[in-house]
């Protein structure tokens, strides 16, 4: 395991019954990186970030957070946020929704207002506050998803396709805050996507996978330097 | 009189006995339903939220309970609370206390269904979304109770028509009291079997019309969840 590692995935497998829908050999994910997984539908995309967010728990391997097992840490739970291809809106207002993280955290009212305000206006939702969050439309429902795990200010995000559900502005306003959030290079970002050009734009490396395997990894097209060593085993990089 | 307008002036006219009828039914009903509420809601969430061998059975068995009989649950009750029954020193029998009791069996069946088969009907994202965001077990219930709030009340209400409109329970373990333990359905029973056509018919028009309430604010809470 590299000792930067934040993630440190060894011999990850996963079945849905007796269908085996995801093997890692290997992946390490260092502090600050954005990585993107690409593939096509059923790839095992979604199951990889789930696991990596412990909502799903591996058959067998290892999920390293921080050099610990990452099923029940409080470090990852605490520390990550998984957000949904098509998020599930919380019943009630919008205010309520991108609250409910931080009242988890236990927050004084006075740093939830404000928090909640500012994630309010960085995704483009001001005065949607007090709006009926079931009632909202894909893009703006994606939007409220994004800005409920971006108030928390985590250290690891983990997107699911986070701009199919979204339309053309919606869309353009999530990349521009997820560039934003990866300038600042704070925040993990992995993500999943489809879209190969949107995924290397983004990202510092992007995994391929391809039927539940993790075919390579090739460095994105953020100008940075690859940051990890690339240790998928048998990756042909 | 035609028993129909005889009916309506004794509704209309505030007749006494028929308002003191309705309002012991509802005093009954609340009661019961407000005992199996609490214990109902946290059978149906745990049946819900806890997956152990037999889940299953268990929650085909709560099911099966909600269709028993009234005169069955009566009759459990009845040996229980009679002179010569376990219970029988607390003098439940032909007594209020009674009758909420059988009712209250009746109704939590019922409670914990619903609750049951509503929770189980959120999406799998749901959860996901309370954990992901670092919702405890307790948040995570409230939030769940929040979340199905309409699931809830449907049950609570579905649970409380079915009280008020039973007689089994009433007629065995409240004796037709009258002025004590006499209720809707009982008077109903009793009056149709002496001719007296217009007060069972006053009452009939009264249930009815707490059944349709009932029924409305139930289909109401379904379609605003949905």
């Amino acid at each position: 395991m590299s000792s930067e590692a934040l993630f440190s995935v060894r011999d990850l497998s996963f079945s849905y019954g007796s269908r085996k829908v995801l093997q890692v050999p290997g992946l390490d994910i260092r502090t600050g990186e954005v990585l993107a997984l690409v593939g096509p539908n059923g790839s095992g995309k979604t199951t990889l970030l789930k696991i990596l967010n412990d909502l799903l728990r591996a058959d067998s391997g290892s999920v390293l957070f921080k050099g610990r097992p990452s099923a029940g840490n409080p470090r990852l739970r605490s520390g990550s946020v998984y957000v949904h291809q098509s998020p599930f809106p919380l019943a009630g207002t919008v205010h309520r929704n991108i609250a409910f993280g931080l009242r988890a955290r236990r927050l004084p009212d006075s740093e939830i207002r404000l928090r909640t305000r500012e994630a309010l206006e960085r995704l483009g939702l001001a005065g949607f506050g007090r709006r009926d969050a079931k009632r909202l439309s894909g893009g703006e429902t994606q939007r409220v998803a994004l800005a409920r795990a971006l108030v928390l200010d985590p250290e690891v995000l983990l997107l699911d396709e986070p701009t199919a559900q979204a339309d053309r502005a919606s869309a353009e306003r999530i990349r521009e805050v997820l560039a934003d959030i990866a300038a600042r290079g704070r925040t993990t970002i992995v993500f999943s996507s489809h879209d190969a050009a949107f995924a290397e734009a983004l990202a510092d490396r992007a995994a391929y996978l391809e039927d539940g395997r993790l075919v390579r990894i090739d460095p994105g097209r953020r100008g940075r330097a690859p940051k990890a060593e690339d240790t998928a085993r048998g990756n042909p990089e | 009189m035609n028993p129909f307008l005889g009916s309506l002036e004794l509704i209309f006219s505030g007749d006494r006995e028929v308002f003191q009828v309705a309002a012991t039914t509802l005093r009954f009903s609340f009661w019961s339903t407000a005992f199996s509420t609490i214990p109902g809601l946290i059978l149906g969430i745990a049946l819900s939220g806890h997956r152990f061998p037999g889940r299953r059975t268990v929650a085909a068995v709560v099911s099966s309970l909600t269709a028993l009989p009234t005169v069955v649950i009566g009759l459990a009750v009845y040996s229980f609370i009679s002179r010569s029954g376990p219970l029988g020193h607390l003098g439940w029998l032909f007594a209020p206390a009674g009758v909420i009791l059988g009712q209250t069996l009746l109704a939590l069946p019922i409670v914990v269904s619903l609750v049951y088969t509503g929770l189980s009907k959120l999406d799998a994202r749901f959860a996901e979304t309370l954990i992901t965001l670092g919702a405890g077990r307790f948040r995570r219930l409230t939030a769940t109770l929040f979340e199905a709030k309409y699931v809830l009340a449907s049950a609570v209400l579905n649970a409380f028509g079915r009280v008020t409109g039973e007689v089994g329970v009433s007629m065995m373990l409240g004796g037709n009291i009258r002025w004590y333990t006499r209720t809707m359905t009982t008077t109903i029973a009793l009056d149709t079997s002496k001719g007296e056509f217009e007060r069972a018919l006053s009452l009939g028009i009264l249930l009815l019309g707490i059944s349709l309430t009932v029924n409305a604010l139930v289909h109401a809470a379904v379609k605003h969840e949905q």
